[in-house]
């Protein structure tokens, strides 16, 4: 019962992941992609350290491993 | 006769097309489908690859394309899915009673033990982490 709660939920979060980035892609639409979210964080900078392009990198780098390579 | 330089469009690199960038993307996840979970090799080619990403995201190697300078508020949207997923991953982590409640990694690992899957994971995240070295 626990474990359909989990895999249902997860897959609900996937689907609204796709759900945001289909009504984003639409015309006119005033959502922003996930990549134009992305793009945007990456643009933080502290002084001349771009520190949101260096933890975005970070981030996925660490997810690929977690679930690639550990 | 000198063109302005807001006139000019740099032509894209061979490299930069699809055409060339899926098939090496391609290869490379094959390569690293082959390679079981928490072997060195693995680990390796993640660090390797991840690096290569890193350094050209960090450099002015490859052409970006431009960031928005503001997000509308049509941006708390993205919140939903992180949140529904930030629910789960944290609940079932904190909770961590195995496959009873498993987290997303127990769920996702017998999945990836199959080597097309692991390949055709290994293409969605090489294929994002490029998209996000030419954001």
């Amino acid at each position: 019962m626990m474990r359909a709660l989990a895999i249902g939920g997860f897959l609900s979060a996937l689907a609204l992941f796709a759900a945001v980035e289909w009504l984003a892609r639409r015309e006119g639409s005033r959502i922003p992609t996930l990549g134009e979210v992305c793009a945007y964080v990456m643009r933080y900078e502290v002084g001349s350290v771009p520190v949101g392009r260096i933890g975005l990198f970070g981030f996925w780098w660490w997810l690929g491993w977690h679930f690639l390579a550990r | 006769m000198e063109q302005p330089h807001d006139l000019t469009v740099e032509a894209p690199r061979a490299w930069d097309r699809p055409a060339v960038s899926v098939p090496v993307l391609i290869c490379l996840s094959l390569v690293g489908g082959r390679f079981a979970s928490f072997s060195t090799e693995a680990n390796l080619y993640t660090l390797g690859t991840g690096g290569v990403l890193i350094w050209l995201g960090l450099s002015n190697r490859v052409p970006r394309r431009p960031a928005p300078a503001r997000l509308g508020a049509g941006a708390a949207w993205w919140a939903l899915p992180v949140v529904v997923f930030g629910v789960f991953e944290g609940a079932t982590f904190v909770l961590s009673v195995g496959d009873e409640f498993p987290t997303f990694s127990r769920l996702a690992d017998p999945l990836l033990e199959d080597q097309l899957v692991r390949s055709a994971a290994w293409f969605a995240w090489l294929s994002a982490f490029w998209g996000l070295v030419r954001r």
